[in-house]
Parts: structure tokens; C-alpha cells; sequence
């Protein structure tokens, strides 16, 4: 599970924001995320990962239960693809 | 080469055609040294051709020297919100929308409503600008199909988000949700860098003024409505 190349990240009026720079990809509007999403999509960043790595990474950043990351993590991930972000 | 001055820049271009020499006339300044200078790359009118082969050529000029400028204006913490901006009693109010959704049917009924205390600023793609920290908009010669326009800089009073509803209704929206609906109105397909600048700048704006979403159907109820309330600016 990988994320798609062409997006950048910022933060603005306290939210996450992805927007699409690539003109070869272009996703119209943009993506609104929370702290733990900006987590996720930075370790995302970093390469290849998978669900329960990114489950592990969550709850090592975060004083969080394995369940709710779980959770938080299936939710990322259903929002990242229904956006088009990414590269399976 | 000829000298035009809007959004306080003063911008070099050479017209071939009608439309684009027209609506840049107003505009017209006796000389440079220019700040913007917009020059297409030979051949770039048979390239837009392929792109829109339904729109004459001086259509493809106008459109392209309005991407060109409006690309340009960010680096002069500038830009372009594609919404009909009607200035009454001199601060600007401008209605953004998806296109046929009615903005310029709305502003029009301002005109109504107002008479000679208001006018149409910008039909289409006005300039916003910051002049000392006061976002003001600004006439350009490119305002879209419609030939409305004038050359004058504006305070902005109000920012409205134009949605067609049965009944009239108007609600204060924050910057976070007026975000993903302002970003698909201004020009997104940009490379990291000038996209990093319009962010900022996008931010900016949507802290610096009063922000709403109109629920209307086409009557003068609805103009009366959307006056009362964004002039009063409180949320």
C-alpha cells in the first residue's frame, strides 16, 4: 500500500490539506485531514507500508489502543482510496 | 507591446484580437516599466485549438492571457476567485459558484435592488489582492463570457458561496468549511512551489473576510437578503 506521487501536504487553518500538484493526476478539490491522518499520511510517505504497520506506528506516537487505531487506520485508508490517492 | 494597469500592476501585452484588445482598453496605461509581462510562445494558439476546438481563436487568446496573468498574481500575494463581484456603496461582494449555477443572475438583481449605488466590479474571475493587510478586489479585463466589468480596486466586504434552494437562506461559514468549495474557484492545476503560495495566500483570505453560503432562487427577496446580511458583515 503505497500513496500516489503528485500530492502535497500543508497545514492550514489547523487542518490537514492535500492537494493534487500534478497535472498527469489531477484530483479536483482537496482533502481535508485530522492530526492522526497528517500522521498517517507522513509515514505513508516514507514508502511501501501496510495496515498493521501503520496500526503500530499509531500507537507507538499516540497513547491510543490497538482498536482505535485499528479503526482510525481503516478509516484513513477508506478515505485516502475514495480520494484517489493511492497506488495500491 | 502596449501597457495596461490593473490589481495596482502594470502588465505588458499585445492583443491580436478583438475581445482580449477591447476589454483590456479601460485599462490602458501610456507606458512601463511593466511588473508582469505576458508573453505566449509561438504557436500556442493551434496548440489550445486542439484543447478547445470549438472556441475561435480570440477566445483562446482572451483565455489564455487570463490563465497567464492570473498565474502571474500570486507572486503579488494575489488571486483569482471565479464569482461575480458587485460593489455597492464602495465595498465588494462577490458570489462564487460552479458555472450555470446563477452568480451573474444574482448580481444582476443587485443592480435592480440598488441603482446606481452598485455595480458590476467583475462577472467572472475577479482579482483579490491585500493592499496594507485590506483584501480589496480588483477589475481586470478578463471577466469571462460576459463583457461586465470595471477598472476600480473595491474593499472586499464579503465572501458568498452561491447555492440554488427553494427557499432563501443565508448562514456564516468558517474559513475551514468555505475551503474546499473556494479551492475548486480558483486556478489549482499549479506545480509545488506557486502552489504553495496560493495556499498561503487562500488562507489568508478566507481569515480576512466574512464568509457565507446563499440558499436562493432567482428573486429580488433573495438579493434583499444577502445585501442585508453581508453588509452588516457579522457572523
Amino acid at each position: 500500500m503505497k500513496l500516489k506521487e503528485g500530492f502535497l501536504l500543508r497545514n492550514m487553518l489547523g487542518m490537514g490539506v492535500v492537494v493534487s500538484i500534478d497535472a498527469a493526476t489531477p484530483v479536483e478539490g482537496v482533502i481535508t485531514l485530522n492530526d492522526t491522518g497528517i500522521f498517517l499520511w507522513k509515514t505513508m510517505e516514507q514508502g511501501e507500508t501496510t495496515p498493521e504497520t501503520l496500526v503500530r506506528a499509531l500507537t507507538a506516537e499516540y497513547d491510543v489502543d490497538e482498536q482505535t487505531a485499528a479503526r482510525d487506520v481503516e478509516a484513513f485508508v477508506a478515505k485516502a482510496r475514495e480520494a484517489g490517492l493511492l497506488a495500491e | 507591446m502596449a501597457y495596461y494597469k490593473f490589481c495596482e500592476l502594470v502588465v505588458e501585452m499585445d492583443p491580436q484580437f478583438s475581445v482580449l484588445r477591447e476589454r483590456s482598453k479601460p485599462y490602458l496605461v501610456p507606458d512601463g516599466p511593466a511588473d508582469i509581462s505576458l508573453k505566449p510562445a509561438p504557436g500556442y494558439l493551434r496548440r489550445a485549438e486542439e484543447s478547445y476546438p470549438h472556441l475561435e481563436a480570440q477566445w483562446l487568446e482572451y483565455m489564455w492571457y487570463a490563465t497567464a496573468f492570473y498565474r502571474r498574481l500570486l507572486q503579488y500575494d494575489g488571486i483569482m476567485l471565479h464569482s461575480s463581484a458587485v460593489a455597492a456603496d464602495g465595498r465588494a461582494y462577490l458570489f462564487s459558484a460552479p458555472p450555470g449555477t446563477g452568480k451573474s443572475t444574482h448580481t444582476s438583481g443587485w443592480l435592480r435592488m440598488l441603482g446606481d449605488r452598485a455595480y458590476i466590479l467583475n462577472d467572472d474571475k475577479p482579482a483579490l489582492r491585500f493592499f496594507d493587510k485590506t483584501l480589496f478586489a480588483c477589475g481586470t479585463p478578463f471577466t469571462g463570457t460576459s463583457p461586465l466589468g470595471r477598472n476600480a480596486r473595491v474593499p472586499v466586504a464579503g465572501i458568498c458561496i452561491l447555492e440554488r434552494g427553494e427557499e432563501n437562506r443565508i448562514l456564516p461559514l468558517t474559513p475551514q468549511e468555505a475551503l474546499p468549495r473556494i479551492y475548486t474557484q480558483t486556478i489549482h492545476t499549479l506545480g509545488e512551489k506557486p502552489m504553495e503560495r496560493m495556499l498561503t495566500i487562500l488562507e489568508k483570505v478566507l481569515c480576512a473576510v466574512p464568509l457565507w453560503r446563499l440558499y436562493c432562487n432567482i428573486s429580488e427577496e433573495a438579493c434583499r437578503l444577502a445585501y442585508e446580511t453581508m453588509r452588516e458583515g457579522k457572523q
